[in-house]
């Protein structure tokens, strides 16, 4: 029972304080509203078109482009523009038609579309690929048309001009059997996660829960300072039910923002959290890993202050290390290793395991355990120092 | 004016004694800098390793196999033969190749007759560029062979007698397809990922400021020290400039000591110094004229968390401290031009990527300033109500 009113008491100081409620609730919602909308992968690239007078096969060429599905076409004014948009990142890539294109092409002439990107870019060099196949593709009725505009000359005084045989290739081309391009995926099994909000709902609910509960640490110091603990140990009450009754908030304040998370991300952005017994075992372990650091914060620093400023800066850096603000897939094996010193690799790890895979409880059994083991560490840690100070 | 000094040097001393104001304006971004140097060395170019299968062995896939070794696609992909189409996918799934192509036996001899063998991709769901590069390289290849067989049918349909097909088959062989795509750098540098987030973090912490500057001044308030500075000469906009000067000098030195280290140490590149700390001066500016705002809104020290906390998160999300916003959708981008952050880290990456000075960053520079001109004076005007008790 004192235990419940000593929980109750840290629970009620929560609810009535705005500034915390406000990083617990909003501050998740939105962060993962916007990383989700960033985090978009490679399923569009947006490319930039600079039209430099190229005539009716530079429209051709720009409508093709405009059909081919990943491709999200805008118009640039100045190759520099367009240049200047693919260096912020704002495009993928840019196609510089030349000015004179379509009469070179009728004369014969092979023509240079200078396609913007930078070697070590990764989804420049992707955009580029993807852009080069449609411009291979669209020069192939160019192809066809000069030929057989050449063709028709040889045999007889053709008067058929260029244009009609360019229309002329197109309406054949259904009817010629093409060599295709056959794609397989060979593994089923993603090993990161899925791109928009099934990437950004679970690694900021580890994110925000931890940092949420080592900030509110805070509480705890406070607490301590201000010899309510002392004046609590002079009542009946034990120090174990004391600890009991801090750890349980901070238990229940972790669980109350991770449920949060996991409702706003299925209802509003349509994250499928995978097999709920796991899901819910998996929640519930990595409350008892963020409330157990966040006690354990509570002990370590001396003033409230210290927890606000080393708090978000120490969950920040644990949540880069474990892989929340980028899949670990991305970085160095080196990098990969330290960032498993983490609880948050572990618990993204598993994550992964049910949202990308379709894993269950028996599947994650490894990286539960490892959580758990963490749990249990800080925890016991948190209670010793605790009890230590309380007596 | 002296006045205003003795305060800004007292609060400053006191900003400078407070481990965690330091904490959070220099140590946490330096932290957060190292971190993302130290994930990202190493995998900023890219090239990957393709798997190839020939089981064709004929003159249509040396022709792809030569292609593949042409210093335009060498650049980008290493070639690694294989057996099968078995032994591809299973290097596919082990990640020894990042995908593969496959050329059925008698491809070349079926890309002349009337039903061609595909060219078949493996691909991992997990690397999605090599996949998306993979299947262009493939589609650029067959394009030339479809070109070929296009222009057979077109020259027959215009009229060319059909008893004349092998001589157009053979002529159409020997095509090219006029219009090729050549890819040309920027003639920028590129990114790396720790010259976009070094001015990033330093920003978003540097935004702080706000949090305790105006914390530490409502405690005072509370705590009867404004007042007894109102018992002296020292007018209230005196107090509110000597301790917003505090701020300014404070989010400088932490500014620039980020510059300086994460540019000597983890090689972010902030661009022209001259044109750099013009930026960062504006945004310091930016972030002081938000803190006397915010101690002129605030009554209690509960608020003056509170507004901050909001500001500052609110400024970093929209302003894309914490994502990349280029790649976000159009309106984040234009909504992260409402913020100075977001004109500054778009000043950081332009003078990054593509050299220049002053002239680079000078909409920039006058979008954050007008910023800290209409914050300003919206704080001046506040400025009797943040010293009454």
């Amino acid at each position: 029972m004192r235990v419940l009113a000593v929980a109750g008491v840290a629970l009620r100081r929560l609810v009535r304080d705005r500034t915390a409620l406000l990083f617990m609730v909003v501050l998740p919602v939105v962060v993962i509203l916007v990383v989700g909308a960033s985090v978009r992968g490679f399923s569009t690239f947006r490319i930039g078109v600079v039209d430099l007078g190229a005539g009716p096969s530079g429209h051709d060429l720009v409508a093709a482009l405009e059909r081919a599905p990943g491709l999200d076409v805008r118009d640039y004014a100045t190759a520099a523009d367009a240049a200047r948009a693919v260096a912020r990142g704002q495009l993928a890539t840019a196609v510089v038609l030349p000015a004179g294109m379509d009469r070179s092409l009728r004369a014969g002439e092979p023509v240079d579309v200078a396609v913007l990107a930078e070697q070590a870019n990764s989804s420049e060099q992707a955009a580029a690929a993807q852009v080069a196949a449609v411009i291979a593709e669209q020069g192939g009725l160019v192809q066809a048309a000069v030929f057989a505009t050449d063709q028709v000359a040889a045999l007889a005084a053709g008067t058929d001009a260029y244009a009609a045989n360019l229309a002329r290739a197109a309406a054949v081309r259904p009817g010629v059997a093409d060599v295709g391009v056959a794609s397989e995926v060979v593994d089923a099994k993603a090993t990161i996660l899925p791109q928009g909000f099934s990437y950004s709902a679970p690694t900021m609910l580890v994110l925000f829960v931890f940092l949420n509960a080592v900030v509110g640490g805070a509480a705890v110091i406070q607490t301590r300072r201000l010899g309510m603990y002392e004046r609590m140990a002079a009542t009946p009450t034990a120090v174990s039910a004391v600890v009991a009754g801090e750890t349980l908030a901070a238990v229940a304040i972790a669980l109350g923002q991770a449920a949060l998370i996991v409702g706003i991300g299925a209802t509003a952005f349509g994250v499928s959290w995978g097999n709920p017994a796991a899901a819910a075992v998996l929640v519930a372990l990595w409350a008892l890993v963020s409330a157990g650091a966040g006690m354990l914060a509570g002990t370590l620093f001396r003033t409230p202050e210290q927890a606000t400023a080393i708090g978000p800066s120490v969950g920040i850096a644990f949540a880069m290390l474990g892989g929340c603000m980028w899949p670990l897939a991305v970085v160095n094996e080196a990098m990969r290793e330290v960032g498993h010193l983490t609880p948050h690799a572990w618990a993204v790890d598993a994550w992964t395991a049910l949202i990308a895979r379709g894993g269950t409880l028996a599947t994650i059994a490894p990286q539960l355990g490892v959580l758990a083991a963490f749990a249990a560490g800080f925890l016991t840690l948190a209670t010793v120092r605790l009890r230590r100070s309380l007596v | 004016m002296r006045a205003a000094l003795v305060v800004a040097g007292r609060n400053l001393r006191q900003r400078l004694r407070d481990r965690s104001a330091v904490v959070i304006a220099v140590i946490a971004p330096l932290v957060v800098s190292a971190l993302m140097s130290l994930a990202f060395s190493g995998v900023e170019s890219f090239h990957y390793t393709l798997g190839v299968v020939d089981a064709d062995g004929g003159p249509v896939a040396a022709g792809l196999l030569q292609a593949l070794r042409q210093p335009e696609l060498a650049k980008v992909v290493t070639v690694r033969r294989l057996d099968s189409r078995a032994a591809a996918a299973q290097a596919v799934r082990d990640k020894r190749v990042a995908a593969a192509l496959v050329l059925p036996a008698g491809f070349s001899a079926s890309v002349t007759g009337p039903r061609p063998l595909p060219i078949a991709t493996l691909t991992s769901v997990d690397d999605t560029v090599a996949g998306t590069v993979t299947s262009s390289i493939a589609s650029t290849f067959v394009a030339q062979l479809n070109a070929d067989r296009l222009s057979v049918a077109t020259a027959l349909a215009a009229g060319v007698p059909a008893d004349q097909s092998a001589r157009l088959a053979a002529a159409a062989a020997r095509l090219q397809i006029p219009v090729q795509a050549v890819q040309r750098a920027l003639g920028s540098r590129p990114l790396a990922a720790v010259s976009y987030y070094a001015p990033a973090m330093a920003i978003f912490f540097v935004l702080f400021t706000v949090s305790f500057t105006a914390r530490s001044f409502v405690a005072e308030r509370e705590q009867g020290t404004v007042e007894r500075l109102r018992a002296t000469p020292a007018g209230a906009r005196q107090i509110v400039g000597g301790t917003v000067l505090s701020a300014f000098v404070f989010a400088a030195l932490a500014m620039g000591t980020i510059a300086v280290v994460t540019s000597a140490v983890f090689g972010a590149d902030w661009g022209d110094p001259l044109a750099a700390t013009v930026v960062g001066l504006s945004m310091v500016l930016a972030v002081t004229a938000l803190t006397a705002l915010v101690m002129g809104l605030a009554r209690t020290q509960r608020q003056a968390e509170g507004i901050s906390s909001a500001v500052v998160f609110g400024l970093a999300l929209l302003g894309g401290n914490f994502v990349f916003v280029s790649v976000a959708p159009d309106v984040m981008q234009r909504a992260a031009l409402l913020t100075p952050n977001g004109w500054a880290l778009r000043a950081y990456m332009d003078l990054a990527t593509g050299g220049g000075g002053l002239g680079t960053v000078a909409v920039p520079v006058a979008a954050i300033l007008g910023f800290a001109a209409v914050v300003g004076a919206a704080a001046v005007a506040l400025a009797p109500r943040a010293v009454r008790v």
